[in-house]
Formats: structure tokens, sequence, C-alpha cells
């Protein structure tokens, strides 16, 4: 079986950031220094190997690309400094480009302009689209569900969530076939019995609970750092507090809903803040926006080498994220607030179209390494279970 | 010899080397009855200084006339004991070294009697030929300021112009009908993109400034004769019949090399796409802008390394060794031209060595991509319906999937193979080496001479150079020219043949034997008698055996000589 290379692969890779990856001459230093480097996994050098050479496919169903944290070590050691550090994040964005079949992903990365146009565009539309049913601005109180009628923001938000599966389902399924091809896995050795599904449960919760949850490997990087970040500057805390603020807003809507759902509660109606719902959205908030926040003062002040450089991608995920959090506080500012200031019904509407935005841009932009990773980390767990039992 | 000799012999121990295995004393012992034998020694070290000068003024002082050490081989110490006799005022060749550490101690580690035995034999040999030893002067042979170079390449060219700057005269040889070879029809060249043609048109200009430099192109030399500094030589030039004879103090044969060229189907060569690397390079330097190969433009080009050197036993087992920077360059050159081609390298180790690593660093950073395929799975070469070249290779670094490139060129990277000079060879008998290039006598120590004396070999002829090696070797061959040349006066062996004339039977049998023509036949006193030329004898002594009335004699080595030797050798031992 002989592979065609694709010649067009390394310059393709480039626009994607992956600047300096021709210095590379294959000594294989960064896979010695690479922390997760083992016999489950070798990297960076093969993945900067098959995109030298052109092997397209087998870079792309590389689960490795999306086990790797960006620590630096890599980088910091390469002798030719080809940063394969960077190599493996510009491999990652054109991994989402590819997975993505629309070309929206590719525009997103690799056309800063346009993309940031598409980015005000489509919030533009979600607050137009939601303007043009609007109700009276209640000027004693802030009735939000009011002014933007709450059936509205419910059945826009199922339609959008639609897309979002749909994209990221076909992103998904794309990447996970071509993992469990190159990792030569079957459906049924994956599925087929109890053990084999036993085996798939425990690298599922690995992957979802103790890695996407629990950060566990990410901790562990951390301790290597050099010189030790504070605990409240470290990445993997900034990164968790992301993560479980984006859990936890998520957890208190779905929350929300169904307190509406079991008429508990109806939407929009004033809780106080000890409130379930209310206390958990608002400590998943702060956490959000701290960790967002941490995020973009370390790429403003380049701290380390995962924010060293910074494409628009990277800054429109983190903007989004930042909006939807930050405006979320300004909403519950404009809640107690007397008078019910107008400027409290703005926000609202921004809020909901930029989160609208967030959800349904999530598999074309860098937010989509939540659905790619854990995928790898589940091949990842099964290749580690694999290689325990072979030894 | 009537009168009595008076002969110094040192026996070594050569710090142990010797005297471990060999009863040093008893070798001595055995020379106590000769009187001949004034001084009998030994020594810790016979090379030490001091002892040097011990046997310096044991030859003055009890006015020895002959000097024998046992020691190590001559190739490590002949020249030293021949220098202390020389700086005793005693004749370099009443000096005979015997070798008793590799032929008796080394070799007898095991029986220390028959070690001792064996080197009493030795020594007693060497002092029988040192009694019947003559006193030999060397031979002192004028020379002409003249030199001819044979080759007017890059390395020939500059040779000629360093011997002309020097006050010797030039005879460019040229067998094409213009100087240049090689580097001539090149365009920009590694490492500093100074193109070939250029600078042989530089180095043409240099030449046109200097009268004493003669050009002959479109010519060959034909004929060598007379003796070394004095060679008359014929050269033909345009075909014709009429010789043009040049008399020559020496030669530099600087004839270049020729290009591998594959077999039918070597790594698919015969195919539309498929370049040797000599075409490749013309074809780059034959346009600007994006390469284009018969009007398309060449997108993708995968290079194949090695072809024709570093073959399995029996082929060319030699690295070319310009070909890894030559090929790199031109790929920087390709890059710089066309920013968005893709090229492929395919070797099995990149050797730009020396400063050209630069040049393998820059390739990469424009783009070349480098896979190493392991040796017994060599690329594969095949033409595809799309009209591309396929090459099909295992790359080592990434595993050993088979790989397949689309290109639209692939160039066979040829390295060097020796010039078919047969006649030139044969005419100036040069030594050839296995490899078909011409061999110097050492590779490092004397790199451009050849065992035929006064003729010099440069540049390519003697092994695959890059062109500023083969500079280097020619300026190198214009230093040894004029060592000889520049006294006016060259001092030769005199360890040669010679002709007893009234034993001669003038059979001619010895004249055939000769490898290198220094015999002759001549007329004397009425008879055809054979006579050695002593400027071209190289002393190799294969005529001495053939002569059934033992009428040749080699100086230094005479049959009395020999047969003194044998007895002294074989004498009953001394118990």
């Amino acid at each position: 079986m002989t592979t065609i290379v694709d010649t067009d692969l390394l310059s393709d890779l480039k626009k994607f950031g992956a600047a300096d990856v021709s210095a590379c001459f294959s000594c294989g230093t960064c896979t010695a220094t690479c922390p997760l480097s083992d016999n489950d996994g070798t990297f960076p050098r093969r993945m900067i190997r098959y995109a030298q050479v052109g092997m397209k496919d087998e870079l792309l169903s590389s689960k490795e690309l999306w086990t790797c944290y960006h620590c630096g070590l890599c980088s910091d050691s390469c002798p030719t400094e080809a940063d394969p550090g960077e190599f493996m994040a510009a491999a990652r964005r054109y991994a989402v480009a590819s997975y993505d079949k629309t070309g929206l992903s590719r525009i997103l990365y690799t056309r800063p302009v346009v993309g940031s146009i598409i980015a005000v565009a489509v919030a533009a539309f979600f607050a137009l689209f939601m303007y043009a049913s609007h109700g009276p601005q209640d000027t004693a109180s802030l009735a939000l569900f009011t002014f933007v009628p709450e059936g509205l923001i419910h059945w826009t938000g199922i339609a959008v969530m639609v897309v979002m599966v749909i994209a990221g389902i076909v992103g998904v399924v794309t990447m996970a076939r071509g993992v469990a091809q190159h990792e030569k896995l079957t459906l049924a050795g994956t599925l087929g019995d109890r053990a084999a599904l036993g085996r798939s449960v425990a690298a599922l919760w690995s992957s979802l609970g103790v890695e996407s949850v629990g950060q566990r490997r990410y901790r562990e990087d951390c301790k290597d750092d050099n010189p030790l970040e504070p605990l409240y500057r470290r990445r993997w805390l900034i990164h968790a507090l992301s993560i479980w603020g984006f859990l936890g807003l998520l957890g208190a809507t779905i929350l929300d809903w169904g307190l509406a759902l079991t008429g508990v509660k109806e939407t929009g109606t004033p809780i106080p803040l000890w409130y379930p719902s209310r206390l958990l959205g608002t400590i998943a908030g702060i956490s959000l926006v701290y960790g967002v926040t941490m995020f973009m003062v370390n790429r403003v002040r380049h701290v380390n080498r995962a924010a060293a450089q910074s494409t628009a991608s990277d800054w429109l995920l983190l903007v989004l994220l930042w909006i939807t959090g930050a405006s979320g506080f300004f909403i519950e500012a404009a809640l107690y607030l007397p008078d019910a200031p107008a400027w409290g019904y703005w926000v609202f509407l921004f809020h909901v179209a930029v989160a609208m935005e967030l959800m349904l841009l999530m598999p074309f932009t860098k937010f989509a390494h939540a659905m790619y990773r854990p995928v790898a980390l589940f091949f990842y767990a099964l290749a580690a279970d694999r290689s325990k039992q072979n030894a | 010899m009537s009168e009595d000799r008076r002969i110094g012999v040192y026996i070594c121990h050569c710090g142990g080397n010797i005297s471990d295995y060999v009863d040093v004393e008893k070798v001595r012992e055995a020379f106590k009855d000769d009187p001949e034998v004034v001084v009998a020694e030994t020594t810790m070290f016979a090379c030490a200084d001091g002892t040097q000068h011990e046997m310096i003024r044991d030859i003055q002082e009890k006015k020895l006339d002959g000097l024998v050490v046992a020691s190590c081989s001559p190739k490590l110490h002949q020249i030293t004991f021949r220098g202390v006799a020389k700086r005793a005022d005693l004749n370099p060749y009443a000096y005979t070294q015997v070798n008793v550490r590799e032929q008796a101690s080394w070799a007898h580690t095991d029986d220390r009697e028959g070690a001792t035995e064996k080197a009493i034999g030795l020594v007693r040999a060497g002092v029988a030929k040192t009694k019947l030893s003559t006193p030999l002067e060397p031979l002192v042979v004028k020379t002409l300021p003249r030199t001819m170079v044979v080759g007017g390449g890059v390395a020939g060219l500059r040779a000629a112009i360093g011997l002309a700057d020097i006050g010797l005269a030039v005879t460019i040889v040229e067998r094409a009908p213009t100087l240049g070879g090689w580097v001539g029809q090149l365009g920009a060249m590694f490492p500093h993109d100074t193109k070939g043609h250029d600078q042989i048109a530089h180095l043409v200009a240099e030449i046109a400034t200097r009268p004493s430099i003669s050009i002959l192109t479109d010519a060959e030399l034909v004929s060598k004769s007379g003796s070394f500094g004095n060679y008359v030589t014929e050269v033909r030039v345009h075909g014709q019949d009429e010789l043009v004879t040049t008399e020559v103090g020496t030669i530099v044969v600087a004839t270049g090399f020729d290009s591998y060229e594959p077999e039918a189907g070597e790594f698919g060569y015969g195919i539309e796409g498929v370049l040797t690397l000599p075409d490749f390079m013309t074809l780059v330097d034959s346009s600007d802008g994006p390469l284009t190969y018969q009007g398309k433009r060449v997108k993708t080009i995968a290079y194949v390394y090695c072809v024709g050197n570093r073959q399995p036993a029996g082929g060319n087992e030699y690295c070319s060794k310009f070909c890894c920077s030559a090929t790199v360059h031109a790929s920087i050159k390709v890059a710089a031209r066309d920013s968005g081609v893709h090229q492929y390298h395919l070797h099995r180790d990149i050797r730009t060595y020396g400063k050209y690593e630069l040049l393998y660093t820059e390739s990469r950073e424009r783009g070349s991509v480098y896979m190493r395929f392991p040796d017994d799975t060599p690329p594969t070469v095949a033409r595809t319906a799309d009209g591309h070249v396929a090459v099909t290779v295992v790359d080592a670094l990434t595993g050993s999937e088979e790989l397949t490139i689309p290109a639209d060129l692939v160039v066979l990277v040829t390295g060097m193979v020796p010039r078919d000079n047969t006649g030139l060879t044969d005419l100036l008998k040069l030594p050839v080496g296995g490899d078909g290039f011409y061999n110097e006598i050492h590779p490092k120590l004397r790199p451009v001479e050849t065992v035929v004396s006064g003729v010099m070999i440069a540049g390519a002829c003697q092994g695959p150079k890059t062109a500023s090696e083969s500079v280097a070797s020619g300026l190198a061959a214009v230093t040894q020219s004029a060592g000889i040349l520049m006294k006016g006066f060259a001092e030769l062996d005199p360890l040669v043949a010679t002709v007893h004339t009234d034993a001669c039977t003038g059979c001619a049998a010895c004249v055939t034997t000769c490898p290198y023509d220094a015999i002759s036949m001549i007329m004397c006193d009425g008879r055809d008698v054979a006579t050695i030329s002593a400027a071209v004898c190289k002393g190799c002594g294969g005529c001495a055996p053939v002569c059934t009335e033992d009428a040749i004699d080699l100086l230094g080595y005479t049959d009395a000589q020999m047969r003194a030797s044998i007895e002294g050798l074989t004498k009953e031992p001394v118990s």
C-alpha cells in the first residue's frame, strides 16, 4: 500500500501558523523532551515528519495532535528553532478546518480580516433577528423576556444547537474514523463484546471525566513549570476554571429550563442570589470570566510558549467567551439597579446574540477542541490500556 | 675487496621490543671474532639523538667505512641512519639497515633462542652486504624549465597560471576544441554563486596576459620520451599528421572526470522527465523565472541521490562528494526563482560537508524535504497516466510505509566516474587504482606525485573533487613542479641498474622486461649491447634476473652483495 504524498500539505499548514517547521531536521529532541511522549504516543517529531513528507491522512488521524497541551518544552529545546509546539497548534487548526466540510473554519483561521467581519456579521444577524420581534422595554423593572421574547430565544437556541450538533457530529465522526483506522481499531474490537465495552467505558471515563473535567495531565505537566507560577496563574487552573465555568453556566441554563418545564419557576422570574440555578450561574460566571481574562492577559503579555503567538481564531474564542460571561454580570447589575436602565435591555440583546454565535461557531473555531480533544483522549486511553495489556 | 673494511654494528633493544625476545648481547658476541667489525654495540634506542651522536663519533674516531644498524624496518629509519652516515662524512650507501624487530623479535615471541639465532643470521647478512658496498653518489640531471599541463579544465588552467607566475614556461594540451572543461559549462556554482563559465573566462583572460603559456586545443599527447626533467613530447593538433614537439621538465595531468551515465531503466532513466544532474544543471541555467521543462511549469522535483556511486562491492564504491552540495545548491536556485516549487531529496546520507552544510540548512528553510531511504530499498521511478513521474520511496524517518511522490521532474544525482583515457594512461604509464582514477604516491604526504617521476596528477582525474579542491591540487602540482624544475637540476637515487658491457651478449631480453623503457640497445665496439638510462631507471631490479650472463647489476644490491648476504644468513650458527 503506497501513500500518494500531498505536495501542498506543508505550505498549506504554514497558512495555519507553522511558520518555522521547515527548519526541522527530525532529530527527535522534541520527542525526548515531551512529557507526554511514551509508548502510547510519540510526538511531535512524527507529526512534523508527516507534514514535511505530505502524509495528510496520517497527520489528521494522529490522536497525538490533540493530547498535546502546548507546554512548550519541545520548542525550548529545539536545536533548529523549528517551534514544534507551535506546529502542533497549527496542525490542530488545520485539523479543525479539515474536519469541517463547509470551508467556514478555514476562512476563520487563515483570513483574519474576513473572519472578523464574519464574526461581527453573525452576532449582528442574531441581534437584528431577535430585535425584529422585540417587545416593549418596561421602565419600572427590567423585564428582559418581554423585550426579547423567551420563546424566541428558546427556539433560536434549539435551532443553533441543532446546526452545531450536526456540524460537530460530522467533524467528530470524520476524526474518530480516521484515528481508529490509524490505530488499527475496529468497531467490533471497541464495542463488540463485554470486555471491549468495558475497556471503552473506562477510556470514555478517562477522557471525559479524568482528563476533560479533571484536567489530570494538564495539572501534572504544570508541575515542571520553571519558574513555577503562583497557583492563581497556573495554566491548568486558568483552563480548568474556564471549562468549569462554561459547564456551570450550561448547567445553570439547563437547570433553569428544567425548573420552567416542571413548573417550579417560570423563566425570567426574579429570584434571590442563593437560588440553586442562580448561585451556580454566578459562581460559574465568575470562574469563566476569571479564566478567560487570565488567558487574554497571558496572550497580551506572551507569558509562555502557548501564548507567544496569537491568531485571530485564538482571540475570537476568548472574546466571545468573555463577552458572554461579562455581559451576564452587567445584566445582573442592571437587574438590581433602580428604574430598570435602558442599557440593561441592549446588553441583554448583545449577550444573547454573542452566546448564540459562540455555540453556532463552536465546530468552526478554536472552541472545536472541546469536541476533538475528548475523542483523542478516548483513543489515547484505549492505547494506554492496550500497551499495558501487551506489556 | 682486497682491503679490510672497518664496519660498525649497532644492535638496538628498541626499549624491549627487540631485547625482550632476542638476546641482543649474544647477537653482539657473534661479531667479536670478525676482524672487519671494528665496533659492535647494543643500544637501548638506536634512533635516539644521543645514540646517533655516538655513532657519528665512532665513525669519525674509529674511521669506520661501513655502518649496520640492526633495529626496525627500513621503512621507518633507513633515512634516519643514512642521515647519520652523511653527517659523519660516510657515504650514505655504506649504511645497511637490518630489520630484527619485525623479522625476528616480533615474529618469534615464543622462541627466544630461535629469534636470537635468526637475528644473528640477518645481521650477518647485512654485514656481509656492507663489506662489499661501494660509495654511490646521487645522479644529477639538468631539468628543463617548462611544464606540460594535460587538460584545460579549471585545475589545469589555474595550475598553468601558477606555473607561469613562478617563472616556468607552460604548454596546455586540451583535447576539446575549447578550454574550460566541466566548469566552463556551468552557471552559478556552490557555494558563492559565481558562474562557472565566468570563472573560466577569467582564467583564460589571465592566461592571455602570460606569454609564457602556450595553448594547444583539439590536441592530444601522442608520445613521450626522454628522461626525468627532460621529456620530449609530441602532440597531435587538429588531427594532423604533423606533430608538435615540445621539450618539458614535468607533466601535470589534469584530465578531469566523466559524469556517470545511468543504464537504461536505472531509476527510470530513459523515461521522459528523468534527467541526470548535468542535464538538470543545464536546464536550470538555461532560463530565468520559475523552472519549466518542455514548456510546462515544474511544480514538483524529486532528486534521487548517489546514482552510480556508493554502489555495492564491484561497482563504483566511492562517494563523489561534490554531488550532494551541487544538487542542494541547484535546489536553492530553483526555490529562489519559484517559492511554490516542491522539492524532495531522496538520499542515503547528505554529505554537504564543511561549510556547505549551510547550503543544506538554507535549502530546508526554502522548503526542500529530505527523505533518507534504506540502502536495501532504493526508490523506484515510473511514468503515470496523468503525465507525472511517480517516485516511490520508503522514508526511514517516517516508517516502513511506501510513499509515492507525483513529480514533474526526477533528477538522478549522478556522480563522477573516471574518464576513459587509455591512450594517455599507457603513454605516461600512470598508475590506475581499483576505482579507475589515477593514483598518487601517498594520499596525505605526496598527494599529487605519481610513481612516474616528474609526472603529477591534479584535479578529478585522481578521484572525485569539488572545483575548489581541484584547483588546490592543481596548485599543489605547481609546487611540486617548481621543486623539481626551479633549481635547474635534480638529484636522483643512485640505486639503479647498470650493464657490464663486456659481459653483455646483446640478446635484448632485458629491453622488453623494463616497465619504464629505461633500457635500449646501442652499438659498442662494433656489437649491440644494452644500456640503461640512469635517469629513467627506477631501480626495481626487474632486469637483473632476466640476464643469462649476469651482465646487469643493481647498484647497492649487486649480485656479489646478495650472494655474500645469503652466505652470511645461512652460515652455521655459532653455538
